[in-house]
């Protein structure tokens, strides 16, 4: 119910005038600091930019995936707050996934964003893959 | 009629001038400390980016190179007799296949010698010296890439193959700070240190702490460097001299180029290539503008000259045209050197006196950065 | 340099025509953002494509102009000049999906919006309009900020940079 509740707040939002979106929206934040690259879908651009569209909710089902899209500089680095991130993070992945994400997933928490934003990672394609190679699973 | 005829057989009784052969110049094998290239990026036209070679003393052209789409900068090694430089080339001028390679180009001809093919990945961007580098030994070429993923391919010049790509995720741009090292610099304000094996591929690759404010006040990627040290300018106005150690790097004690006073009046540093360094004297060039915070980038016609030791300014040079880069000679009777993108006329001061000596006019398209040899 | 867009006025016409309202207000999904350069925006119900920007009162100024507010960041050629529009691209140019974004106020109404320098690709320079203002701009180690990389880089047909837009995705504060 509530997720069909914040669909429909998100649908009329989405007709709304230009004006009824604040700065602290994370659909505002998520044009203003990913879109540029990842595109309003996620779905990026072939060979530039990959799709986060299965990899969302793979990555989300995990402590380690989870870290993961905290840690990815483009995350880490961004200028949004700790809660503002964790706010992005939580809308993209229930937002813009290729398939519903597990019943399980509570979204980012400022404190959670905090500690693992510290160290930004350095092998970001070496960590990916090895993270949606390896089986579903809760690490 | 007498003196016509006079006339007509004196003209007659001078030799007539000779026939000529036609030649290709070539420069002096020993490059003059006051040679500078001025890159071109060539903004209107950019298949056709250009390099042009200009003797400072004479104010004459001794030539030029042509170096594709997107031409960011020549790179002159100290120790040997080629010219490096990254290039990009569509198959039909602004598409088809793109190809990137590095072109060495020998310095007495000016004549491609052979090309090294790397990933069609070099970064597109307004020009800057930053964008590509050679390690301290000069062996290891890397040339930043923007896909926009962030990585830096690594080409062995002296084998003339590419060794590889590293990923530098976050991080951008390229400062050398030894034989097998430099950094780049990450969108948090931490310095990402890259240590290269004897093979050319990644031997270590780890973040310094942070070391500036890169939301509140970036630092301008337009560094140079003296020795041990990169001497970075904040869109503020403040220098951060970043130090080379065993360790990394760390940042050495801030200063500011501007005093209070000179802050609230807006006065800050601008410019496409707007620091420059001359080593022997230890002192640092600034191209100087009275703006918002907004107009980090743009011109001036004041030049500030500051003592790296006292960390003073000591000069203050007025140029004839508005600048957006300036470039110093590295000889003890060093010239500047101004140019600006928006105006094809290159100026030359006396960098120590900071007396106008001539104009080179004409000089390309879109003029970016230069480079002393 | 930022480039970027244009596609997505003749995809967002496309997808207009053939999906009904309902459908595509009911999902955030991957319907209504099937097309990989279709933004979902509150202005999806705006001006309709082909409007003129700017000579209004909520819009003002002339987008032909480098003081016209959007292009309060721009680095580039203005499209409006080019063939193109505020939003659109020149025929036969390609819109870069992938671009960075910023912040312009507008003073037509009080709001700063959020505007997308999408870039024109694949032919050469169009050399008319050129404009370069830099508020909120950042080094190029913060691309989301950075207007001096050619964002054609992250076109398809490669980085021959034709003309840039300033295209409106939302509202900031």
């Amino acid at each position: 119910m509530r997720r069909r509740l914040r669909r429909a707040i998100l649908a009329l939002a989405a007709v709304a005038p230009a004006g009824a979106l604040a700065a602290a929206d994370p659909q505002a934040n998520y044009m203003l600091h990913c879109m540029g690259c990842h595109v309003a879908d996620g779905s990026g651009s072939p060979g530039r930019v990959p799709s986060v569209r299965q990899s969302l909710p793979v990555l989300s089902a995990s402590a380690a995936g989870r870290r993961f899209l905290v840690q990815v500089p483009g995350a880490a680095q961004s200028p949004l707050s700790d809660l503002e991130l964790a706010q992005v993070l939580s809308w993209m992945i229930r937002n813009l996934s290729d398939w519903r994400v597990s019943s399980d997933f509570r979204d980012f928490s400022a404190e959670e964003v905090a500690r693992y934003r510290k160290t930004p990672l350095v092998d970001v394609r070496g960590t990916r893959a090895q993270l949606l190679a390896a089986p579903a699973g809760r690490n | 009629m007498g003196a016509c005829l006079a006339a007509a057989a004196a003209l007659a009784a001078r030799a007539q001038l000779p026939a000529e052969p036609l030649s290709a110049e070539q420069l002096a094998s020993q490059a003059s400390p006051h040679w500078i290239w001025v890159n071109d990026i060539n903004f209107f036209s950019m298949p056709d980016g250009q390099a042009f070679l200009v003797d400072g003393d004479s104010g004459r052209m001794l030539g030029m190179l042509s170096t594709g789409y997107s031409f960011n900068s020549l790179i002159l090694p100290k120790s040997s007799d080629v010219i490096y430089s990254p290039e990009s080339y569509y198959s039909r001028g602004t598409r088809g296949t793109r190809t990137d390679v590095i072109t060495l180009y020998d310095t007495k001809h000016l004549q491609p010698l052979s090309e090294i093919v790397i990933p069609p990945k070099r970064s597109s961007n307004m020009p800057m010296s930053a964008a590509a580098a050679l390690t301290d030994d000069e062996r290891f070429l890397v040339v930043y890439n923007f896909t926009p993923a962030q990585s830096v391919s690594i080409v062995d010049v002296r084998a003339r193959k590419f060794m590889g790509e590293i990923d530098t995720a976050g991080c951008a741009l390229v400062y050398p700070t030894g034989p097998r090292t430099f950094f780049s610099v990450c969108g948090d304000g931490a310095m990402l240190l890259v240590t290269l094996g004897e093979d050319g591929k990644l031997a270590n690759r780890v973040r310094s702490p942070v070391l500036f404010d890169a939301m509140r006040d970036p630092l301008t990627e337009k560094a140079v460097r003296v020795g041990d040290t990169w001497y970075f300018a904040s869109f503020q106005g403040t220098v951060y001299p970043i130090h080379a150690t065993a360790r990394g790097v760390e940042l050495a004690a801030k200063w500011p180029l501007v005093s209070a006073d000179e802050q609230a009046q807006g006065w800050r540093s601008g410019g496409l290539q707007h620091l420059a360094v001359h080593r022997p004297s230890g002192r640092l060039f600034a191209i100087m503008h009275r703006g918002g915070l907004e107009t980090h980038k743009d011109p001036g016609t004041d030049v500030w000259v500051y003592d790296l030791t006292t960390r003073k300014r000591v000069q203050q040079i007025s140029t004839k045209h508005k600048s957006g880069s300036i470039a110093v000679s590295q000889d003890d009777k060093p010239l500047l050197f101004t140019c600006f993108i928006e105006s094809n006329v290159l100026d030359i001061y006396d960098a120590i006196s900071g007396r106008y000596l001539r104009s080179v006019e004409s000089l390309g398209q879109t003029p970016t950065v230069m480079v002393t040899p | 340099m930022n480039r970027i867009d244009a596609m997505v006025e003749s995809v967002a016409r496309d997808m207009a025509r053939r999906v009904s309202r309902r459908r595509l207000l009911g999902s955030l999904g991957a319907l209504l953002f099937g097309a990989a350069t279709l933004p979902l925006l509150p202005v999806a119900r705006g001006a309709p494509a082909g409007t003129p920007a700017g000579g209004t009162a909520a819009d003002p100024g002339d987008p032909k102009t480098c003081e016209y507010w959007r292009h309060c960041a721009i680095d580039g050629f203005l499209c409006s000049c080019c063939g193109g529009s505020i939003h659109s691209c020149p025929p036969g140019t390609e819109p870069s999906a992938i671009t960075w974004v910023g912040t312009c106020h507008n003073p037509g109404d009080g709001r700063d919006y959020i505007v997308s320098y999408n870039d024109c690709c694949g032919k050469a320079s169009c050399g008319r309009c050129l404009c370069n203002r830099n508020e909120n701009d950042k080094p190029l180690y913060m691309p989301f900020a950075a207007n001096d990389y050619n964002w054609c880089a992250g076109s398809q047909v490669g980085i021959a940079y034709n003309c840039s837009t300033s295209r409106i995705v939302g509202v900031s504060k």
